[in-house]
């Protein structure tokens, strides 16, 4: 193990810099400086080996973390990388994305500042891919059997690389013109460089696994000849039906939901002609909604070079510090200065969004927004006599997701959804339709990057025993887990 | 219930045992009293680490590290609380069962149902039905502990003792009593010693008020306990376990003066000699059986020799041993010192001898002034001719003497010594920071 004693010796984090504000927004390059090793290994040294390792069980994916932070803490990379991706196919999309459940569940958390696991893991398969160490592991033979993947997210490239590492033939479909979901045309280059995709899209492709760019299953292929043709389906096509908010003067120009604003972002920095780029260059930028979405906006407009950014939250400023009712190991709601925050703009809370005012032209011009009342049944409503207005060019909602597009899903497949939006499936993963696999957002809704390839890892089992009658691929979660937290009353 | 002998014991369960279910499926299958251990631990605070032996403990619940007990967040009132609930979860299961005490419930094995336990794929094939089934019994028939046993206290070999001291004890002075002993007389002086600690604290008496002159076997336990003041000698020899537990008190046990074998290859005492002993001495003169002054803390002892373990897990005090050892001697031996003579080293524990957390040093002429002091105690005590004849050639004898010492006790005494020479406090946090530096931790 470690250094039994490591975390009494060294009781703080230390992680990379980010660069300074005024430099990285000149750019869209990832925000941190390169770490040190020296220092890496230092706070590898921090884990304590528990008996009981909590953060395998804070990750979705059960990472096997105390042995990967020896194995770094020992400076052996190559069998450390090996340790990581038992569990996790795609350590440096959570690395670099994820927010680190692994880490509020840290033992060491208690009563110090938790292990830096994400940046332990970051720097894990940074070296191994610096050093050569990824190599495909195409399988020794061929089942015969082929597999369809829709969706190219987390969740769908999980899956696929899991299925064709068993021996299947996979094709993963994607109705945008790239490989990737969100971790394409959601996430902004400041968060993640593209070129970490495209390293481990070539692996995959290496070991077998097809891709097909712009095509949409239901649209240009129905479901059912999808399903006709394959031995099995999955779908991965995440939870993109954005929460939208009604009210007076949402049609006006210049009021979007962010996911349209950052995919042509992103698609322009990928070198892509995007005519009438969503563009917040010279605007009043308002940023409705305070999660990672809303974040990405953030440093997105920042580097657009906005007038001003500005972002409301609905509900109450989250604490600073981890608060009773949300003890450990549970993963609290904290209030976080992501890159994008300490890039400037300001932050409302308490403010609920009442009516987007619009000139003669139908452009918004403002935002007339109210504090928060909360009631006592606990509905939250503007508060009257406290409106006031604000200027705004450009307003782009990110208040989460409702769920999966239903589009030709039901009709097609008649599969079932669920009372929450979700696709309906029992707990091997198949929805109503047999044969039809569902992984990720679209079975879950919103959720973490960890949880998406968990779930893709878990349905691959499931697919892999649907063909072939058995299956020793892993099954890190089951469709109905969720994260620790405290149990209703 | 057979022998119709339940009445008569008292069955605890333990193990595992974390809910107010647990507690009734236990009383169901026969026990009355339920330990809980780990899940206590748990409520005040506990991770299950599991490196309670590392001194790192995160919470501060199994560490003597001033910064890690100072993260220790238990109160009692949680344990309390813990237990209430558990009570509270008892009464509820009763309830439901029809029952109006726990008393009812006990050994009432037929109101458990398996099927929902072995219906697991991790427990398919498993049969429960041996440990659930048997012979019916009359309804009336005890099913739990109702009589109590008669130790027969009143007509232990101590009453006699206490009965002669009870002046010596209230007054002062001194007594001494001789008397045959039989090896049916068990845990001898232990009753007396109670006495002697009740009257007079822990510090006992002053040595030698109480002299007990013994002659024949004793049995099991002798001089368990032993506070100081007491002298027990006993001519004959000895069961296991002499001076278990020994708190301040002597004692001497060699062989009958006409004993024509020669002592030093004979068998004076059984296993666990001095185990967990505190304070006090010892003489022995002859060769007694394994795990000889386990976990002694503070007592010394001269011995003319060891079975296999000998010192293993103490943490304190001195022992001589004269003659031959067993193997793995000193294995977890984390303090105190003994000297051995003519050590051979491939009996001393490997992993300890290896790891260098026992070292084996010459004597130092402190050491050497100890050791002829202690060696004449023993000739005067027991007449031991082997201690004789090393004394007669002590010079050159004393050299054949191995020094067994733990190194960071070593290093702690010495650190605290140097503290103390500076003034400062030895159990002060700056020395704590020295020792933890000395010790690696």
């Amino acid at each position: 193990m470690a250094d039994p004693k490591g975390f009494l010796k060294n009781t703080e984090r230390e992680l990379p810099a980010r660069r300074p504000v005024p430099v990285r927004i000149m750019d869209w390059k990832e925000v941190y400086e390169p770490g040190d090793s020296a220092v890496l290994r230092r706070q590898a040294g921090r884990c304590m080996d528990c008996g009981i390792p909590f953060c395998h069980k804070g990750c979705p994916l059960g990472n096997l973390i105390p042995e990967w932070n020896d194995l770094m803490w020992r400076g052996e990379g190559r069998a450390a990388i090996e340790r990581l991706h038992a569990t996790n196919n795609f350590p440096e999309f959570t690395g670099r994305l994820c927010p680190a459940p692994c880490e509020s569940s840290c033992v060491l958390g208690i009563n110090q500042p938790a292990v830096t696991i994400k940046q332990i893991e970051v720097a894990t398969i940074d070296d191994a891919f610096a050093n050569g160490w990824v190599e495909a592991e195409p399988p020794a033979r061929l089942t015969g059997k082929t597999v369809a993947v829709v969706g190219s997210g987390p969740a769908g490239l999980a899956a696929a690389q899991q299925l064709t590492r068993a021996g299947h033939t996979v094709a993963v479909f994607e109705r945008d013109d790239r490989i990737g979901g969100l971790l394409r045309y959601g996430i902004p280059d400041f968060k993640m460089e593209k070129r970490h995709l495209e390293s481990r899209l070539r692996q995959m492709q290496d070991e077998g696994t097809r891709f097909r760019a712009g095509v949409e299953i239901g649209v240009d292929i129905t479901w059912s000849e999808l399903r006709a043709r394959y031995d099995a389906v999955v779908i991965a096509t995440g939870a993109t039906a954005a929460r939208d908010i009604p009210i007076p003067g949402r049609d006006l120009d210049g009021v979007h939901f962010a996911m349209e604003y950052l995919v042509e972002s992103n698609k322009a920095i990928a070198g892509d002609q995007v005519p009438h780029q969503i563009h917040a260059e010279g605007k009043h930028v308002i940023v409705i909604g305070g999660g990672d979405t809303g974040a990405d906006c953030i440093g997105t407009a920042h580097r657009h070079g906005a007038l001003s950014v500005t972002n409301l939250a609905i509900g109450k400023q989250p604490p600073a510090a981890r608060p009773d009712h949300q003890p450990w190991p549970t993963m609290p709601t904290l209030f976080e200065v992501s890159s994008a925050h300490e890039e400037g703009g300001d932050r409302t809370y308490l403010a609920s969004t009442v009516e987007f005012l619009g000139n003669e032209a139908g452009e918004v011009r403002a935002l007339r927004l109210a504090e928060t009342e909360y009631l006592p049944d606990g509905r939250r409503v503007p508060k009257s006599g406290t409106e006031r207005e604000i200027p705004a060019d450009l307003i782009l909602i990110a208040m989460g997701f409702t769920g999966p597009e239903r589009s030709a899903l039901e009709d097609q497949l008649g599969t079932v959804f669920t009372g929450r939006g979700n696709v309906e499936r029992g707990d091997d993963y198949q929805s109503t339709a047999p044969g039809v696999f569902v992984a990720g957002d679209a079975g879950r809704g919103q959720s973490l990057i960890v949880w998406a390839i968990a779930e893709g890892r878990a349905a691959a089992a499931a697919v892999d025993e649907y063909l072939m009658g058995r299956t020793t691929l892993p099954s890190p979660v089951r469709p109905t887990d969720v994260a620790i937290g405290l149990q209703p009353a | 219930m057979l022998n119709d002998m339940r009445d008569r014991v008292v069955v605890q369960a333990d193990g595992q045992l974390k809910t107010g279910r647990d507690v009734i499926v236990a009383a169901l299958l026969g026990a009355e009293e339920f330990g809980f251990a780990t899940t206590a631990l748990v409520v005040e605070g506990c991770i299950m680490m599991r490196v309670c032996h590392l001194d790192t403990c995160p919470v501060g619940v199994a560490t003597q590290n001033p910064v890690l007990r100072s993260r220790f967040s238990g109160k009692p009132e949680f344990v309390v609380t813990f237990m209430q609930f558990l009570a509270q979860e008892v009464r509820e299961y009763l309830a439901e069962l029809g029952f109006r005490s726990l008393d009812e419930a006990i050994g009432r094995s037929e109101l458990l149902d398996v099927n929902g336990a072995i219906e697991h794929w991790k427990a398919s094939g498993l049969d429960l039905s041996p440990i659930l089934e048997g012979p019916a019994f009359a309804a009336d028939a005890p099913r739990r502990h109702l009589r109590d046993q008669n130790h027969e206290l009143d007509a232990h070999f101590d009453v006699g003792l206490i009965e002669r001291s009870q002046d010596v004890i209230a007054h002062g002075g001194h007594v001494q009593i001789d008397l045959p002993i039989r090896n049916t007389e068990r845990a001898v002086g232990t009753m007396l010693g109670n006495r002697v600690t009740l009257a007079h604290g822990e510090h006992g008496l002053p040595t030698g008020t109480i002299e007990v002159n013994l002659t024949g076997s004793a049995g099991q336990s002798f001089g368990a306990f032993l506070p100081a003041g007491i002298t027990l000698r006993l001519e004959g020899d000895s069961n296991d376990y002499v001076g278990k537990g020994l708190s301040g008190g002597q004692i001497v046990v060699r062989p009958p003066k006409d004993a024509t074998f020669d002592a030093s290859q004979n068998v004076i005492a059984g296993n666990v000699i001095g185990y967990g002993a505190t304070q006090g001495s010892m003489f022995l003169r002859g060769v007694v059986g394994e795990r000889f002054l386990v976990r002694n803390s503070g007592a010394t002892a001269v011995v003319e020799g060891v079975g296999d373990h000998a010192l293993e897990y103490m943490t304190g005090g001195l022992a001589v041993i004269l003659g031959a050892t067993g193997r793995n001697l000193g294995a977890g031996m984390s303090g105190g010192a003994a000297y051995i003579y003519r050590l051979d080293r491939n009996l001393v524990n490997r992993e300890a001898l290896a790891s260098g957390e026992l070292e084996l040093l010459e004597l130092g002429s402190g050491d050497v002034e100890i050791l002829r002091d202690l060696l004449e105690q023993h000739v005067a005590e027991t007449g031991s001719t082997l201690a004789a004849g090393l004394l007669d050639d002590f010079e050159a004898e004393s050299l054949n003497f191995v020094r067994v010492l733990p190194r960071d006790y070593a290093a702690v005494l010495q650190t605290r010594k140097d503290a103390a020479a500076e003034g400062l406090d030895p159990d002060g946090d700056v020395v704590w920071t020295r020792i933890l530096e000395v010790t690696g931790g």
